[in-house]
């Protein structure tokens, strides 16, 4: 695990104290329920809050209490992205992009036209906030901090309040942000599923104290994390790369990073090569126990069953990396436990290109 | 031009008092911007001790007689004051009894209105916009003059043109600390009081009738200010 990112810290906001400590990589996330603090940690890295304790980003310390640094907010270069985007209302989104741009460096108009043309605002500069729907508010925000050159972005619940599809355009307009950017990201979310598709390291906090560190889908996908979520729809995302277009049969391969070729609806727009962020949901995840035939299903994936966690009145089956939703019924009549094989059966259409 | 009242005494200089009047309010408002807007975003802010005691204070001289406050003014600024005599030493002028004293007295009697008007326009900013505004480069006082003050502007011009307004028609204070002197002290609300005494119910109702104007137009502005604020909000 990287240290570009440690913390140690010691938040109190009255009875409620939240201690951290922890070394995260460039693109890290902290998952917990809410009321868990993520906000107060968030605005305490940025030191918008006090808390006792050391920060250090990159190799720079941000704050070390017991050697008496303390970094205002204005020097940190940390850019923060509060949960619905908080703009200035009395400026304009021209003019909210550009509040934090230092002004001595010569190339920032070039800066300003790419994040546009990435972040497609280009329709928006002259409106105000109020006027901005709620997905183009985050973008903006998203601009308005990238602009200052922040050494790392503090993401707070980028997709919360957001529907299904525009989620996941946020989802994906942040990771094209890293990626094109190399901007290291922390975000703070409750849906680990979230955490899943901009993270790589996770910090799961639970009764403010940290439950877990470590590798995104291992700290993630343990046993308990998902029943704790309460059985909320969980969407799988997996990364992988386009191989080739089937433009007769409707149909776009991808191989999965964990070396699975499946069939995705046909995306003429990606090139061959291209490193895709896919998404399929639980629901839309079936197990067969023997391999499928006469089955219109085109994806079919062999594997074992990690653990059966029963959530609600429903099991989520983990296979690898996946999650299937099952009935307990089912897992009955498949006769399923722990170490059974199955083969994970999905429809092309069931697959989304995230990013 | 001196006026004559039907008995062909001379009357007061009404042109003299209006501006007088108008000059006094807008030397008090003007002393009181800094300080109440100062105290209007003080008391925005949650948490700190003593806010009650403060708040209390600031709006005091709403609830108390005015001629109360004058009386506390008086003892502090007279020329024996613990206040005005080291004045008068450093200075070499009195503020007891002359235009100094009507501008206090105003300024102290309209401070309220402007920082409980100033206050609420705080009160309404999203504190996490100014946080933004520092992670963003901004040290504290530039995050005040860039987004806290322009987002509470018209409830801060609201509450200055209501304070002119009170200062306008200051009498109960300001008759105490700074007498009712023609040409000197005297405000609208000072010589109108004079031409009742004296039994000149006629010039009385004039004075009367250009205060109630001159209040008018203030508060109509101030209206007119906050109702548009409101319509922003509401978009």
């Amino acid at each position: 695990m990287s240290d570009f990112f440690a913390i140690d810290l010691t938040l109190r906001q009255g009875r409620f104290v939240l201690h951290l400590a922890a070394r995260l990589g460039e693109t890290a996330a902290v998952v917990g329920p809410s009321g868990a603090g993520k906000t107060s940690l968030l605005e305490a890295i940025a030191g918008l809050r006090r808390a006792e304790g050391r920060i250090a980003v990159g190799g720079e310390v941000l704050q070390d209490s017991a050697a008496g640094v303390f970094l205002p907010p204005e020097r940190r270069r940390l850019g923060y992205v509060p949960q619905d985007g908080a703009l200035f209302p009395h400026l304009s989104v021209l003019r909210n992009l550009t509040f934090g741009r230092p002004s001595a460096r010569p190339s920032t108009d070039a800066d300003l036209a790419a994040l546009v043309a990435l972040l497609d605002l280009g329709s928006l500069l002259t409106r105000y906030p109020r006027h901005l729907s709620g997905g183009e508010r985050r973008r903006v925000a998203l601009g308005r901090a990238l602009l200052a050159h922040p050494r790392l972005l503090l993401l707070d619940e980028p997709t919360t309040g957001l529907d299904p599809v525009r989620a996941r355009k946020a989802l994906a307009g942040i990771r094209r942000v890293h990626q094109e950017l190399g901007v290291p990201l922390l975000v703070v979310t409750h849906q680990p599923q979230e955490a899943l598709a901009l993270a790589s390291e996770v910090l799961l906090l639970d009764g403010g104290t940290v439950r877990a560190v470590g590798p995104a889908r291992q700290v993630l996908l343990a046993p308990g994390v998902l029943a704790q979520e309460g059985g909320r729809r969980w969407e799988n995302y997996v990364r992988g790369t386009l191989v080739r277009h089937h433009a007769s049969g409707g149909s776009t391969e991808v191989r999965l990073d964990g070396g699975e070729a499946v069939t995705i609806p046909h995306t003429p727009d990606l090139a061959e090569g291209a490193d895709l962020l896919l998404s399929i949901d639980a629901e839309d995840l079936l197990l067969a126990t023997a391999p499928p035939v006469g089955l219109s299903a085109r994806n079919a994936v062999a594997g074992r069953v990690d653990e059966l966690i029963p959530v609600g009145s429903s099991v989520y089956a983990r296979v690898g990396p996946w999650l299937a939703h099952l009935t307990p019924a089912a897992v009955a009549e498949l006769g399923l436990a722990a170490g059974s094989p199955v083969w994970l059966v999905a429809k092309t259409h069931s697959w989304r290109v995230v990013a | 031009m001196i006026r004559r009242d039907s008995r062909g005494d001379p009357t007061i200089e009404t042109g003299q008092i209006v501006l007088f009047t108008l000059a006094a309010a807008a030397a008090a408002t003007a002393l009181n911007l800094a300080p109440g807007i100062a105290m209007a975003w003080l008391l925005s802010r949650r948490g700190w001790r003593g806010r009650t005691v403060v708040e209390t204070l600031v709006s005091l001289p709403l609830v108390l007689p005015p001629t109360a406050v004058g009386l506390a003014l008086l003892l502090l600024f007279g020329r024996n004051g613990p206040l005005g005599r080291p004045f008068y030493a450093v200075f070499g002028f009195d503020i007891a009894f002359t235009w100094r004293g009507v501008v206090l007295a105003s300024a102290i009697m309209s401070f309220p209105l402007l920082v409980r008007s100033a206050r609420s326009a705080f009160e309404e900013i999203d504190p996490r916009l100014p946080a933004v505004a520092r992670t963003l480069g901004r040290g504290p006082w530039r995050a005040f003059f860039e987004v806290e003050l322009p987002l509470a502007w018209r409830g801060v011009l609201a509450g200055t043109v209501l304070s002119f307004a009170r200062a306008l028609g200051e009498f109960g204070a300001t008759i105490l600390v700074a007498g009712n002197i023609p040409g000197r002290t005297q405000t609208l609300a000072l010589a109108l009081f004079q031409e009742v005494q004296m039994g000149r119910d006629r010039e009385a109702l004039e004075l009367a009738g250009i205060a109630a104007l001159l209040a008018a137009l203030a508060l109509g502005l101030s209206e007119a200010l906050m109702r548009r604020r409101e319509k922003t909000l509401a978009d």
